[in-house]
């Protein structure tokens, strides 16, 4: 086993990394291709497949296989159509999908807008397949969004994984070592694409996902002191729950979250001389355990 | 919430939703869709930290001494047809001491 690790390793050292990663994306099977996590599968097998069952491996299509983004794609003007949208898919850009700035990083810094267009023809053919391409991969989470202070760290390297510990031989083809990130282990980590509330970053303001505003105003601000990761990642686990498209599931974790208290009382009530009104009053009281609204968006 | 009789006619139906609401602020229509939404101008959502207490009261009918109390909890998500049930509570009440 570890000799074959070895070869492998001096096969792929000879390949020129930069030319893959020096120039944009122009089609979706570029930038699929630059974020590539399959590699990592034959080794942390278990992770793979549970992040393959998370919302992260299908941020464009979450629900029950839903194209959500259609409506930016539609021509303006089209019923349905959005302030996003273009009279032509050919003018799409990068820009013109700002839920990219979530739902896929990757595409802001490495993809040219002729991804867009593709996209967006993708989308009015309802070409789920190709749509799919687009995830949210290992290398998305341990590279590009794992440093916030590029200032004083600088960006994300090329060839690096970051992670909540150092690997300095890390047995990869590409990513040969494993820094330790700053965040990855603090809720800000995943606040980064878990909304404030409205983004004003934009010429055309909109909001999505604002849970990590509540996590901070309503959870913190109460004496809350876990992190998302201590109650999503338990074991490093990687589905980081709950999975909409599993249903019993869903429930279950709904309903270790919520508390439903019911009481009930009947009786006569007196309203004037002789004049009884019989009533029922039930009274109820949910609470919750989770570090933030339910439901958000 | 729904109350009915012993014969399982329905005497009381009530509902309360929790969640976060948003209007584009250029007008007073709730948004649906991250696409049209901008803030959110009220938030009934379940928060850590505070209980969500609510009341019903209701009348009985004329003649009806006896109720079926049911109380059902559930999560919608993208659409109203895409039900989670989380719980269901059930509770006679009578107006009769044994
Ligand atoms: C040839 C096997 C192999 C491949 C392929 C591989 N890894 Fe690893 N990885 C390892 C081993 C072994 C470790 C070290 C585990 C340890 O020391 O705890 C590791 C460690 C890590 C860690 C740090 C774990 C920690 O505890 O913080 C991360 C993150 C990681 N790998 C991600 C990836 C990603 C992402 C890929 C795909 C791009 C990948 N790995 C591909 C074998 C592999
Ligand atoms: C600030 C980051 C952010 C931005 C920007 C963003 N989203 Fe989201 N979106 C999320 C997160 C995180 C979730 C899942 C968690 C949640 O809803 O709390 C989500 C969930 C969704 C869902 C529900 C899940 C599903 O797949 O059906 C839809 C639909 C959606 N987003 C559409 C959009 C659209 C359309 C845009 C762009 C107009 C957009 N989002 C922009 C972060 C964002
Ligand atoms: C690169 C941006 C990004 C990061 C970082 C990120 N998420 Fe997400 N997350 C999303 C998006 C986008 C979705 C919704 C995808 C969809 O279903 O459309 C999502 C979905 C989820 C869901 C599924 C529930 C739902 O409403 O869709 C959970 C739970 C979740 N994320 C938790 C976390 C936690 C915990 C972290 C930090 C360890 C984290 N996320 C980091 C973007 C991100
Ligand atoms: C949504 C972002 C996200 C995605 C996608 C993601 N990771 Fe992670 N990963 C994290 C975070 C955050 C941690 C640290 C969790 C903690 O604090 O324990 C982590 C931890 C790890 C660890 C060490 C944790 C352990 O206990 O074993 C490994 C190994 C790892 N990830 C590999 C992968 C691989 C392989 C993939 C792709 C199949 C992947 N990750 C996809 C965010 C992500
Ligand atoms: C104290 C534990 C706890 C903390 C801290 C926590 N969560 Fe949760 N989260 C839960 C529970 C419990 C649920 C509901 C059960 C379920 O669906 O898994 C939930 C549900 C969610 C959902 C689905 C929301 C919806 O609309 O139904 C997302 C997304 C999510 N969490 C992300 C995060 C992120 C991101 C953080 C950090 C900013 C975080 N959580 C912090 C416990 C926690």
């Amino acid at each position: 086993m570890r000799i074959i690790l070895l070869l492998l390793i001096a096969t792929f050292f000879v390949m020129p990394l930069s030319n893959v990663e020096a120039q944009k994306a122009k089609t979706i099977d570029e930038l699929a291709k630059m974020f590539d996590s399959s590699p990592c599968k034959s080794c942390h097998a278990e992770i793979y497949a549970q992040w393959e069952k998370s919302h992260h491996a299908r941020p464009l299509m979450g629900v029950k296989g839903g194209l959500m983004l259609t409506p930016l794609a539609l021509k303006k003007g089209e019923k349905g159509s959005t302030a996003f949208s273009e009279d032509d898919p050919k003018k799409m850009k990068i820009g013109n999908f700002p839920c990219f700035k979530c739902h896929l990083p990757q595409a802001v810094t490495h993809a040219e807008d002729s991804v867009a267009v593709e996209l967006t023809e993708a989308l009015l053919a309802k070409d789920s397949e190709k749509v799919a391409k687009l995830q949210i991969t290992c290398i998305v989470c341990h590279n590009e969004k794992a440093i916030i202070h590029k200032r004083e760290l600088g960006g994300p390297e090329k060839g690096v994984l970051y992670s909540v510990k150092e690997v300095t031989s890390h047995p990869d083809a590409t990513f040969k070592t494993v820094k330790k990130s700053a965040i990855m282990n603090n809720s800000v980590y995943c606040g980064q694409c878990h909304g404030l509330g409205p983004n004003l970053e934009f010429d055309q303001a909109f909001q999505c996902a604002n849970l990590y505003g509540s996590y901070l105003h309503n959870y913190v601000s109460g004496g809350g002191t876990q992190s998302c990761q201590e109650c999503h990642m338990k074991k490093g686990d990687h589905l980081i729950a709950p999975n909409f498209n599993d249903e019993k599931q869903t429930s279950e974790l709904l309903a270790s979250a919520l508390s439903l208290h019911v009481e009930t009382l009947g009786y006569e009530w007196l309203r004037k001389a002789n004049a009884y009104t019989p009533k029922v009053i039930v009274t109820t009281k949910i609470t919750s355990n989770a570090g933030h609204r339910i439901p958000d968006g | 919430m729904t109350a009915k009789t012993a014969e399982g006619k329905e005497i009381g139906k009530e509902e309360r939703h929790y969640h976060p609401q948003a209007t584009n602020c250029r007008d007073t229509k709730e948004k649906y869709g991250a696409q049209w939404k901008v803030a959110n101008i009220r938030d009934t959502s379940i928060q850590p930290h505070q209980a969500k207490k609510e009341t019903f009261e209701f009348d009985l009918p004329e003649g009806v001494r006896t109720a079926d109390i049911t109380v059902n909890l559930f999560y919608e998500a993208v659409n109203p047809d895409n039900k989670y049930p989380i719980h269901t509570i059930t509770r006679e009440v009578s107006l009769d001491k044994e």
